[in-house]
């Protein structure tokens, strides 16, 4: 049976999910949601324990694993040791005039 | 007021499927489009499988996942989610649940099932197993979390992209229905 996964997972921070979801899907990658804003402080561990335990099943079975990140979390995920991956600028190309 | 959606993980990470089960690369892209369409804030719940049984695991029905141990992993997961409804609901915030129908763990309406799984991985032509009725553990794992913390039941549906002769635009249906 086929399976079409890309074996790329990006860990989003959720101020990012709305702007870089469909570019990173374009690209491969699934994605794992940080916690938002907003949550107590047991909740965000918990969330970021979970997110871990992924994280680390990924790693284990040679997915590729990135961190597309805000900064929020980026202490609490430092044990993980993500490459952080880096955005790309909105194209600019649609500014361009026409000549 | 938001509009929260909390969504099974595999349909924004597609990679935490079941060996064989993964549909795209990455996102299953109708369920994303429709929230969108509808102004649903998207809360990717956790993958009960994964972490638990790992990236390698054999497909399973509800009868191998359904063991006190795997329950308990299952209730842990759901404190998060209950967590998560207690401060929305709090906000005033309306949320719905989608899982993954025909799924052991994520099913909402539908699991799959058999009575003999189990052992020797290649089932073959002896394959027992099927869709039926019910709840899969950790769909039911986060029910029972919020009734005991007196929080409500979202309304929730399941997503049946593995369903034989899978009908989108029924699904498509039903999603608009629980998303309006």
């Amino acid at each position: 049976m086929s399976d079409l996964r890309g074996r790329r997972v990006a860990l989003l921070s959720d101020s990012l999910l709305e702007r870089l979801l469909d570019p990173l899907a374009a690209e491969g990658f699934g994605v794992i949601q940080l916690p938002p804003d907003g949550l107590d402080n047991a909740t965000v561990a918990a969330w970021l324990e979970q997110v871990a335990e992924h994280v680390e099943e990924f790693q284990r079975t040679g997915y590729e694993v990135v961190l597309v990140s805000d900064g929020r979390h980026d202490e609490a995920l430092a044990p993980l040791g993500l490459a952080q991956y880096a955005i790309q600028p909105p194209s600019t190309s649609r500014l361009t005039p026409e000549t | 007021m938001k509009r929260v959606a909390l969504i099974a993980h595999c349909l924004i990470n597609q990679n935490a499927k079941v060996e064989g089960g993964a549909l795209t690369p990455a996102v299953w892209a109708p369920v994303v489009e429709m929230l969108r369409e509808h102004g649903w804030v998207i809360r990717q719940m956790p993958c009960p499988e994964l972490a638990f049984a790992g990236a390698r695991r054999f497909w399973g029905v509800y009868e191998q996942y359904d063991t006190p141990l795997f329950r308990r992993h299952c209730r842990r997961l759901a404190k998060l989610i209950a967590a998560v409804v207690a401060q929305e609901v709090g906000e005033g915030d309306e949320l719905v649940l989608i899982g993954i129908d025909s799924s052991p763990t994520m099913g909402v309406d539908h699991t799959c099932s058999s009575p003999t799984w189990g052992g020797e991985p290649n089932i073959g032509p002896q394959d027992d197993s099927a869709l039926v009725e019910g709840r899969g553990i950790f769909v039911a794992e986060v029910h029972a979390e919020l009734r005991e913390r007196g929080l409500p039941i979202p309304r929730s549906t399941g997503i049946r992209h593995w369903f034989p002769g899978y009908d989108a635009a029924e699904e498509h249906a039903r999603l608009q229905e629980l998303l309006r």
